[in-house]
């Protein structure tokens, strides 16, 4: 059966504050419709609405053409919508099925008892259905994050929902699972689900979406069908100008190591792997998730000291494990990659945030000098071009691109000698990342060593003056700028032609 | 007043904006509940009363300022009232045995940060739960309080020990303008060292602030070795105050000064609150308990009032802090 939903002159305010503005979005099933827009632009607003967690002030809501009225998110349930989370909602201690069934069990005939064959049976056709293989017995724990993205979809499909809206859903995934996410994706649609797709990635979207619609400041700036846009004019309304593209400067980098990391070893995690980080030099480590790049950065910052192998800096051996007090005293900063988890201090003004690795060095006479550090905040989110009312606004009120940047900043300090940034552009829009990689590619050009992770070869290309692929934790090969080959990279991080 | 002075030279004037409204709203509430207890009791208003009033609530005063400490971290110390009793014997018996008042002063605040060390090392270095520890050396401080005593109140009578808690100046207790002494001196502790922003960074977020190179584990330990001297300050003021050691003292001063803190502004959660908020706190606190002493209200019903006022204030904190990160 054939359904549709048409939202209609959507407005809606928070006091001052204009979220939405006459906005009209339709999604038939059988089809993606892929929703982008840097942060800030409505997308969520919008979806919120749509699932009934806000309210909105004006327009209406049809469904197959006739008004609905959605307060609850019980209310978008009942009309078969579906939200899934970026962060998964699902019960680690119950198996697949148990999670599917949560709240609805089935029960052997009369008696309080579950029925727990009868789910499992009935979990396992839908998964048939959909070509995936996963034991509905298993318990979540044991799933990886791309598994557990399925279980919630198919949750919401077995609760007779026919539009499932997807947040940045390839997000947190390896290369892996996103084609396994996209054939998933290609089946629900031929038999007639409807999905709103939310991204920053255009080839996704363009190889996925029939529609896409780009909001910004509240309203719909574009809408068309894919087959009759292209990739540069979706980026150009985003961002209402044309995209600055970001040309790497050329450089000359001599010196002796910096960063010089021999035979390092983790059993199940890396192994044998070295590299070398010079003064003002860029290398990045790339690979799939569980390349085991991230734990490799993290025992070089001293957070992890349970390896073997030797790590030197400024041509000194490192103690393991020492602790990121030591490194951060010695010049080494990190970004890491969950701002939320471990890069933020949440209560805490923008200024706070900024200036707590160095406040050591802002104390005169026994008591930090506020002057001293409004200059150098100051000049912090000067040179960072973040967006915030004053630097005692609280950080947790920043956007995702702004937040990323003060974690930068707070390392633009002079004597920052070695940075190191897992992801450094992960959730962020593109605006804000054109920022990040000014950023940088200016510390690179004051002399600072940057070790960098990312999974995006694109980015990895663009930024580095090396790179280091990695697959299982084996360092596969290192190519110097400009011989970068990506197909030879991808092939790399996939482990083609690797021992099995 | 020095105290808006030093909040204001501090790195978070946005945060007494923000706290701002809470602060005007907890001085008319002052305001309010000493015109009503002044009807109710015409004594109220008398320098006498205030004289007394003060008094009663300087050691709330210092155990809500340690605490305040604590609870910006996002911990909780519920031994300050134990270890008031455990501290104070201490001081009394190395009193009694020295003669020297001075000794007996150091083995106060020693004894204090003793269990304060303990409380530190458990939450701080072993990372347990700092309610579950302190709830422990709640229990193990008012022990050994007991067994010290041998479970009996020891009379001192040195007149220099008993100065600090038992003397004033005219209608003013010399206890007042020390509390005001110290209050200053945390203030700049708490907003102008770079403890006093490990404080914050440690109960915003713990795992940040050990990437970035703090020390948050040790931070938390200083913070209950703090509020455990305190509790051993209070310890020599609440004997002066009384001319003798009890094993019985600071009963229930853990409850008063986790109600006052919050009432205060400072969140159950971590990272956000200011001492200033906590002094206008027990001020109110204290005038509502004076009040209902000076009113005669029956004790039973004192303790429901303050149950209800802890959960009033606790409710109130958890929806404002819910509505902000939503």
């Amino acid at each position: 059966m054939s359904n549709r939903i048409d939202m209609k002159g959507i407005g809606k305010s928070f006091f001052a504050t204009r979220a939405l503005d006459n906005v009209d979005f339709s999604c038939v099933s059988g089809e993606v419709h892929a929703l982008v827009g840097l942060n800030g632009a409505g997308k969520s607003t919008l979806m919120k609405v749509l699932g009934g967690v806000y309210q909105k002030d004006e327009g209406v809501i049809e469904h197959n053409g006739k008004p609905i009225e959605i307060t609850a998110p019980a209310d978008a349930a009942k009309a078969g919508i579906s939200m899934i989370h970026q962060e998964l909602s699902l019960i680690n201690e119950l198996t697949v099925a148990g999670n599917i069934f949560l709240g609805r069990e089935l029960k052997r005939g009369g008696t309080p008892f579950l029925d727990k064959r009868e789910m499992a049976r009935q979990v396992k056709m839908q998964l048939d259905r959909f070509g995936l293989s996963l034991d509905p017995n298993k318990p979540v724990r044991e799933l990886n994050s791309g598994e557990k993205q399925i279980v919630e979809i198919i949750r919401a499909l077995m609760s007779d929902s026919w539009l499932i809206v997807m947040d940045e859903p390839t997000s947190a995934l390896s290369e892996e699972d996103k084609d396994r996410l996209f054939e998933f994706i290609a089946r629900m649609k031929a038999e007639g689900i409807a999905i709103i797709y939310i991204s920053h990635h255009m080839p996704e979207i363009f190889s996925i979406a029939e529609q896409v619609t780009v909001m910004r400041d509240g309203v719909i700036v574009l809408s068309e069908r894919t087959s009759d846009t292209t990739e540069d004019a979706v980026i150009q309304s985003m961002t209402g100008e044309e995209l600055e593209h970001f040309v790497k400067p050329h450089k000359e980098i001599e010196g002796d190591p910096l960063l010089s990391v021999q035979d390092l070893c983790k059993a199940g995690t890396y192994d044998q792997v070295s590299l070398e980080v010079r003064p003002g030099e860029i290398v990045v480590m790339t690979g799939l998730r569980g390349c085991g790049a991230p734990e490799l950065a993290k025992a070089i910052f001293g957070l992890d000291g349970d390896y073997q192998g030797t790590v030197h800096y400024k041509g000194r051996p490192l103690k393991p494990g020492r602790g990121p007090s030591v490194s951060v005293r010695d010049g080494m900063g990190l970004v890491t990659e969950n701002r939320d988890k471990n890069g933020i201090l949440p209560p805490l003004s923008v200024r706070d945030n900024i200036a707590l690795p160095f406040l050591e060095k802002t104390v005169r006479a026994g008591l930090i000098d506020g002057g001293y550090i409004d200059k150098v905040v100051d000049k912090a989110i000067r040179d960072t071009s973040t967006k915030t009312s004053s630097p005692d606004q609280e950080i947790r009120f920043l956007s995702g691109g702004n937040k990323q940047k003060i974690c930068f900043s707070r390392w633009l300090d002079e004597d920052l000698e070695l940075l190191i940034l897992l992801e450094p552009t992960r959730g962020i829009d593109v605006h804000a990342k054109a920022d990040i990689y000014r950023i940088i590619e200016d510390l690179a050009e004051r002399g600072v060593g940057i070790l960098i992770l990312s999974y995006e070869i694109d980015e990895v290309i663009m930024l580095a003056d090396r790179v280091l692929t990695l697959y299982q934790g084996q360092s596969v090969s290192e190519y110097v700028y400009p011989n970068f080959e990506k197909d030879q990279m991808l092939a790399d991080m996939a482990g083609a032609g690797q021992p099995h | 007043m020095t105290s808006t002075a030093m909040a204001s030279s501090a790195q978070n004037t946005k945060k007494l904006d923000g706290l701002t409204l809470r602060y005007l709203v907890l001085i008319g509430l002052i305001v309010i509940a000493s015109v009503g207890f002044s009807f109710a009791n015409e004594n109220f208003y008398s320098l006498t009363n205030i004289g007394i009033l003060l008094r009663s609530i300087a050691v709330l005063f210092l155990l809500s300022m340690g605490m305040t400490f604590v609870m910006l971290t996002g911990g909780i110390d519920l031994s300050v009232g134990s270890n008031v009793a455990f501290s104070g014997g201490v001081g009394v018996i190395a009193l009694t045995t020295t003669g020297s008042a001075f000794i007996g002063f150091a083995a106060a605040i020693f004894a204090g940060m003793a269990i304060g060390a303990v409380n530190g090392f458990f939450i701080g270095r072993l990372k347990l739960s700092a309610f579950m520890v302190t709830l422990a050396t709640f229990a193990l401080a008012r022990g050994l309080a007991l067994v010290i005593y041998d479970a009996d109140s020891i009379n001192v009578s040195n007149q220099t020990f008993l100065w600090l808690g038992g003397v004033s100046w005219g209608n003013m207790p010399v206890v007042i303008p020390f509390v005001a002494l110290v209050f200053i001196a945390l203030s700049v502790v708490l907003y102008k060292t770079t403890f006093g922003r490990d404080v914050y960074a440690a109960g915003s977020n713990f795992a940040t602030a050990f990437v970035l190179g703090r020390r948050p584990e040790k931070t938390l330990v200083w913070v209950y070795v703090l509020s455990g001297a305190l509790a051993g300050l209070s310890a020599i003021i609440t004997v002066g105050r009384v001319s003798s050691g009890q094993p019985w003292a600071g009963l229930y001063l853990e409850f008063d000064a986790i109600t006052a803190v919050i009432l205060g502004g400072t969140s159950l959660f971590g990272g956000r609150g200011m001492l200033l908020g906590t002094i206008l706190g027990v001020l109110l606190y204290g005038i509502i308990i004076n009040g209902l002493v000076l009113t005669g209200t029956n004790p039973y019903l004192q303790s429901l009032i303050k149950g209800m006022i802890l959960l009033g204030v606790v409710l109130l904190d958890t929806y404002t802090q819910r509505g902000k990160t939503a």
